[in-house]
């Protein structure tokens, strides 16, 4: 058995409840008008779900991830820009690693995924860094994709109130 | 020559379905009259003149184009005013400016029996005061207007003020049904939803009146079960292959829903609700001389093959009138353009005038799914047959070889998919032998498909005017990426009023070995050479409209 850090076990309480995407201090999300981020905190478990909206329609999709352990995720939600034909592979498991880092003030997640596109299903990696900004009521994410050379920021800022 | 003019009228007279509006030849010299309307379509302020006004124009125009509307340039279609000079040009046409509603009274009342008194308060009587307009020869009018139009002459019709009070539109519209329909034209309607609310905009009601259309805005949306079984019965009652003008109403259902349910009863779309002047266009044909002659860049039986690198087209579809046609830069790039292909029934001279401004990098394309906008999915099998029949004419006169393809049946704009299914491409591939490929999509899809010479490709990305350009080139460069096999072809749809300069400054920002080229290319090169995959939609694809 591998001993893991501490940090590894470690959850930030500051980063559980609900985050909304501030558009305009974040990369231009296509084809969402709203984005919420809910994480939730269960011991080494991490619950990141993410309600999305375009006009009325209504996306919910979590993707569990466990910091001590590597697991793996069925229909990982990627936040896809929705303009490109680049599609989930249903059923589709993608390996998911997560870490708590910097004194438990930033959740980085690496993902495998599964991509579907006009020639074949690709493998596009994922690295995610979900970054608490000071005072703990700005949260910002950081997300590379092996295929993509421009990172995509998003800046949330916490909401009360709303489960 | 005349022999030519003889058989431009009998082709009218024949690829027509319409006709009452029969294009006639106009006589060089015409003289007609010109009004330069504001953006002011707010129903407390510029609407009732407005209304008054094309009310008016639809009965002016119904023997002779007399009265032509141009509007501001941000107005959302743009040609009013290259094609007012276009007439003026091509045509001869010496127009007079009417500056008031008391003037285009002064020369048109002439033309009305009478008025219809609309409340604006209830917002489908304007529908309905429409249809009688149409029926009656009346101009529409508030209450506030009556002392103008007696001024002119004109007597009482009707009055719509507190006949339907407190009553539902399905209701009112019932009751428009019983009292109106009977007399109104079975052959096509005027869905005259749109703008909703504070601002209206019936741009289009020149055209249903002159023809005696029905107006109505009834939603295609479920949630409104009565609208919905009206709006049916009015389309089951339509004879075949009729024309639904107009659009959707913003306020009660969604493009995707009117849509689906047109293509039902096998009826096509024309839109929008705002696309002014049909009344006029449809009195003119092409000038004498004129034949499309489309800027091919290949031979409908050349064989190309692809190298090992990007291949990127450029299409915008949405129809050429409210595109990026006018804008700067347009000719910098080879552009794909979809035409509405029924417009050489309702206004050629707009075709016309698209045709002549092209640039050699302008290529037309069939489309938006056959003779007007239709949802093909849902298209009975009978009456699939017979629309393509007509989409094959109007391509054959327009010179074009490529038919683009729209299904939205199960999108809720990005949600959804807009994929087809196999039985529905082996029907086009049935239905368009002559082609040299299809196109597929709106937003991104995945239909896909290659048989004998001829691809069907979907869209891989569509461009959204608002999104930061380094983001599109982004976007394009990880599409580039995933798709690693070379050649890729990489189809982009262009949303109506993206700018063309700053399309060119995306593609000198795109990696590897990227080549743009015209779809007609484009589409040989994809059929030398199948790097993607066959695919349509499947059951399990997510839908977010599941039908009626």
């Amino acid at each position: 058995m591998v001993a893991l850090p501490l940090a590894a076990w470690a959850a930030n309480p500051a980063m559980a409840g609900r985050w909304r995407m501030d558009p305009k201090r974040s990369t231009a999300l296509d084809g969402w008008n709203t984005w919420d981020l809910v994480v939730g905190l269960n011991g080494t478990r991490v619950d990141l779900r993410h309600d999305m909206q375009w006009r009325t329609s209504k996306v919910t999709s979590t993707n569990t991830v466990d910091t001590a352990t590597p697991t793996t995720v069925k229909d990982f939600f990627r936040v896809e820009q929705r303009h490109m034909a680049l599609y989930l592979v249903p059923g589709a498991v993608t390996p998911v690693r997560a870490e708590w880092l910097d004194g438990e003030r930033t959740l980085r997640v690496e993902a495998t995924v599964p991509v579907e596109s006009s020639q074949s299903t690709t493998p596009m990696r994922i690295y995610q860094e979900f970054r608490l900004i000071e005072g703990d009521q700005e949260l910002q994410l950081i997300e590379l994709h092996s295929t993509r050379g421009k990172p995509l920021v998003y800046r949330f800022t916490k909401i009360t109130g709303e489960k | 020559m005349k022999h030519l003019l003889c058989l431009l009228v009998a082709w009218f007279a024949l690829t027509s379905g319409l006709h009452a509006a029969d294009p006639v030849l106009a006589p060089a010299g015409r003289k007609a009259w010109v009004m330069h309307f504001d953006g002011d379509w707010l129903v407390a302020r510029g609407l009732p003149e407005k209304v008054l006004l094309v009310s008016l124009q639809g009965l002016a125009n119904r023997a002779a184009p007399q009265l032509y509307v141009v509007h501001p340039k941000d107005f959302q279609w743009e040609i009013t005013e290259p094609l007012f000079e276009f007439y003026q040009r091509k045509h001869h046409v010496t127009f007079t400016e009417v500056k008031s509603a008391y003037e285009a009274l002064a020369l048109f009342a002439q033309h009305a029996k009478g008025y219809v008194i609309w409340e604006p308060a209830v917002s489908a009587s304007l529908n309905v005061a429409f249809t009688i307009a149409g029926l009656e020869s009346a101009v529409v009018v508030t209450a506030d207007q009556v002392a103008l139009v007696e001024r002119h002459g004109l007597k009482k019709i009707d009055d719509l003020r507190g006949r339907y009070a407190g009553q539902t539109d399905a209701q009112i519209y019932t009751d428009a049904y019983a009292r109106y329909w009977s007399r109104c034209t079975h052959d096509s309607i005027m869905l005259m939803g749109g703008h909703a609310g504070a601002v209206r905009m019936p741009a289009m009601a020149d055209w249903g009146v002159r023809q005696k259309m029905f107006f109505h805005d009834l939603s295609a949306n479920p949630v409104h079960a009565e609208e919905v079984a009206l709006n049916k019965k009015l389309y089951s009652e339509l004879v075949p292959l009729s024309t639904v003008f107009g659009w959707h109403s913003y306020a009660k259902d969604t493009e995707e829903q009117q849509t689906t349910l047109l293509s039902t009863y096998g009826l096509r779309m024309e839109g929008l609700h705002n696309l002014p002047n049909l009344s006029f266009n449809c009195q003119f044909t092409f000038t004498p001389g004129f034949k499309f002659k489309n800027n091919h860049r290949v031979a409908a039986d050349a064989k190309l093959t692809a190298d090992k690198k990007v291949y990127l087209a450029f299409v915008q579809s949405d129809s050429i009138g409210i595109g990026v046609w006018t804008k700067p830069g347009r000719g910098k790039l080879p552009f794909g353009w979809q035409v509405t292909m029924n417009w050489t029934k309702f206004s050629p001279a707009a075709l016309e005038y698209f045709h002549e401004s092209a640039t050699p990098n302008d290529l037309f394309i069939g489309g938006l799914s056959g003779p007007g906008y239709m949802y093909p999915n849902h298209i009975p099998a009978d009456r699939f047959a017979l629309l393509m029949q007509d989409a094959r004419k109007l391509m054959a006169t327009l010179d074009e070889n490529i038919m683009e393809i729209m299904d939205n049946s199960a999108a809720d704009g990005n949600l959804g998919n807009a994929d087809l299914t196999k039985e529905t491409v082996d029907r086009y591939y049935a239905a368009f032998p002559d082609v040299i490929g299809f196109i597929n999509g709106y937003g991104p899809a995945r239909t896909r498909d290659l048989r004998d010479t001829r691809a069907l490709i979907s869209y891989d990305y569509y461009i959204d005017p608002r999104r930061p350009r380094d983001e599109v080139a982004a976007d394009l460069n990880e599409l580039i990426a995933i798709n690693a096999k070379r050649p890729y072809f990489l189809l982009v749809h262009v949303r109506e009023s993206n700018d063309v300069n700053s399309l060119v400054e995306i593609t000198k920002q795109l990696d590897g070995p990227v080549e743009i080229v015209p779809v007609d290319v484009f589409l040989k090169l994809a059929a030398s050479n199948k790097t993607y995959t066959t695919r349509y939609q499947l059951p399990t694809d997510p839908k977010h409209f599941k039908g009626f």
